[in-house]
């Protein structure tokens, strides 16, 4: 199979250097270029030295590299419409990250533009490719629970804003400036933008839809912020399911430019555990656990140092093997639109403070 | 099980392009037969706790490495091999070689050693086969620093953690899944299989690893002799 000739785009975006090991080492990829939003974004990318040319803008990325077949769109939320037009009118393959958009008109233009360009457009959400939630998903399949009764999910971290401030920004988050409610002084845009992997989950052990959602916000944690640093969500699914959702950024960070060792402030910088009750018995599930352990350098904290992060691997091979055998990826933009459109309901019920129908 | 996990290293072949091999079962360890020869495997040097503990001593984040506390114990198998695995784990965590050994048990069951590395760390070296059949393995590896401590175990912890713990009809049942590429293959046979894949993609470790198999067997032997004699045994100068 002729290795597809892929670059990254923006290069602002939390996840864009876990990319980097997997471009560079699977045989089915050739990573050809990268180009940085900016001249930041353009500094950080040298300092990991893939060896893979970084451009100013698009289009002298896509003028040396003609033969691009897809691309990494590694930018800011608010930056993801205009960077999949750039790809659909040249027919390149997009691999979005997590949050396409939350204007939901600009999301469905963003399906109308793929399917008219009649590309790959997979969406980011990791966890599916992660060993523990295939396990966890083979377990609830085979009915070792039975029928599910109630799903309880963390996806907790640190804030990411100090290293890519967009985060924290509202336009570059959310889209646009939205209080979170007449008598709040923050804004939609942060920790819940920053994690949809529960929400998607759910979709998937279940099989199911939601049907409603409960949330609040909490005081932040970060005073400095405009968005909202604590939030939970709780509500049904259509088949009955409960569930109970903690999108915080509840554990402290190192106010760092570039991630790296000491950020966290919490022993374990991020967290996805799962308790799931079904007729038959219970689960209890830590997708990034255990790991080692240590009290080094550089704080001399008791520090998490996480042992696995396969999820890149498995994406990205799913992705190839889109392009290549003309597939649609399991999450795709149609496939995600209701996860999106729950977090909204989210914000709309930390709005008006009460249950959301979806 | 051989035959699934040479599916499973061509599975990895065809992804990421290295010479061929194929595993077979060696006397101490497994092995990987290549057109070049036959190379013995060292599975525990390529868990990935194992990895994460070695980057932090070679990255410092760890400074100073004085002691490493070792344990392992397992339903049943091969003491002698079981030795054997921890102390060149131990040799290869202190990057250093052992020049004495001071074991204590029965030699059969159970093994506790104290050693001496060349460069002064000491270790203990707790082994032994007696739990119940169908329990799974228990161990610790530490490493005790000037600057740190690292451990592939929480703190107030004394037995391994899971990722996924299930309670139903059945009991309890626990999973531990490291690898998404190999999913569905028990933990032992993943790192086999990813052990053969860095002995066939890395030129320099048939050789090395060939000498730290040979010489990891030799320290086994010497943990007996000590049990034996009730005395230290000096293995300055190597094998």
């Amino acid at each position: 199979m002729e290795p597809v000739k892929i670059a990254m785009m923006g290069m602002t975006h939390g996840h864009t250097r876990k990319y980097y090991q997997t471009l560079l080492e699977n045989q089915k990829l050739d990573w050809v270029a990268s180009c940085a939003q900016d001249e930041d974004a353009q500094k950080v990318y040298e300092l990991y030295n893939t060896g893979v040319p970084c451009y100013p803008d698009p289009e002298k990325m896509i003028a040396e590299h003609p033969d691009i077949e897809a691309i990494v769109i590694a930018s800011a939320n608010d930056q993801h419409y205009k960077d999949m037009e750039f790809c659909a009118k040249r027919g390149i393959h997009i691999l979005s990250m997590k949050i396409p958009s939350f204007d939901m008109d600009e999301y469905d233009a963003m399906i109308d533009m793929v399917d008219k360009a009649g590309i790959v457009c997979q969406i980011e959400l990791e966890m599916h490719y992660n060993p523990v939630v295939k396990r966890l998903q083979k377990l609830i399949s085979e009915g070792a629970l039975g029928k599910l009764l109630s799903i309880q999910a963390t996806n907790i971290t640190l804030s990411p804003v100090w290293a890519f401030p967009w985060q924290g920004s509202p336009e570059a988050s959310y889209g646009k400036r939205v209080p979170l409610s007449g008598d709040d002084h923050r804004f939609r845009g942060g920790a819940l933008c920053d994690h949809p992997h529960i929400f998607d989950l759910i979709r998937w052990l279940t099989g199911s839809s939601f049907d409603s959602v409960f949330a609040q916000a909490a005081p932040n944690l970060r005073k400095e912020l405009e968005v909202e640093d604590m939030v939970l969500a709780a509500g049904k699914m259509k088949d009955g399911t409960a569930f109970l959702f903690d999108p915080s950024w509840s554990r402290l960070e190192e106010r760092l430019k570039v991630p790296g060792p000491g950020w966290e402030r919490f022993p374990k910088r991020m967290e996805v555990n799962v308790t799931i009750t079904g007729e038959k018995g219970m689960i209890q599930c830590d997708c990034f656990g255990p790991n080692v352990y240590h009290n080094g350098a550089p704080n001399d904290r008791y520090t998490v140092q996480y042992t696995y992060f396969d999820e890149w691997i498995g994406l990205i091979d799913e992705f190839v093997d889109c392009i290549r055998n003309h597939k649609q990826p399991k999450i795709n933009l149609k496939w995600h639109r209701e996860t999106i459109a729950c977090m909204n309901a989210c914000y709309e019920s930390i709005k008006s403070g009460s249950t959301v129908k979806i | 099980m051989i035959t699934r996990m040479n599916e499973s290293l061509e599975f990895l072949r065809d992804k990421y392009g290295f010479p061929a091999g194929t595993v077979v079962a060696g006397s101490d360890y497994f092995c990987v037969e290549t057109t070049s020869g036959t190379f013995p495997l060292l599975p525990h040097r390529v868990e990935r706790r194992i990895i994460e503990l070695k980057k932090m001593i070679d990255s410092a984040t760890l400074e100073e490495v004085s002691t490493l506390r070792f344990a392992k114990f397992t339903a049943g198998g091969d003491l002698k091999k079981l030795l054997a695995a921890e102390l060149d784990l131990a040799e290869y965590l202190a990057d250093s070689p052992v020049v004495r050994i001071f074991a204590g048990g029965d030699g059969k069951k159970v093994c506790n050693c104290i050693v001496r590395f060349a460069n002064g760390i000491s270790a203990s070296i707790e082994c032994g086969i007696n739990l119940p059949v169908n329990t799974k393995n228990v161990d610790r590896h530490e490493i005790i620093a000037r600057r740190g401590v690292g451990c592939d175990r929480g703190v107030d912890t004394q037995v391994p953690q899971h990722s996924i713990y299930l309670w139903n009809t059945d009991g309890e049942t626990t999973f531990t899944d490291v690898d998404t590429e190999l999913f569905g293959l028990p933990d032992d046979a993943i790192w086999i299989v990813r052990a053969a894949y860095a002995v066939l993609k890395d030129a320099s470790l048939p050789e090395l690893w060939s000498a730290a198999a040979r010489r990891s067997v030799k320290l086994a032997d010497c943990a007996l002799e000590s049990i034996s004699n009730n005395l230290p045994v000096n293995v300055e100068g190597g094998f």
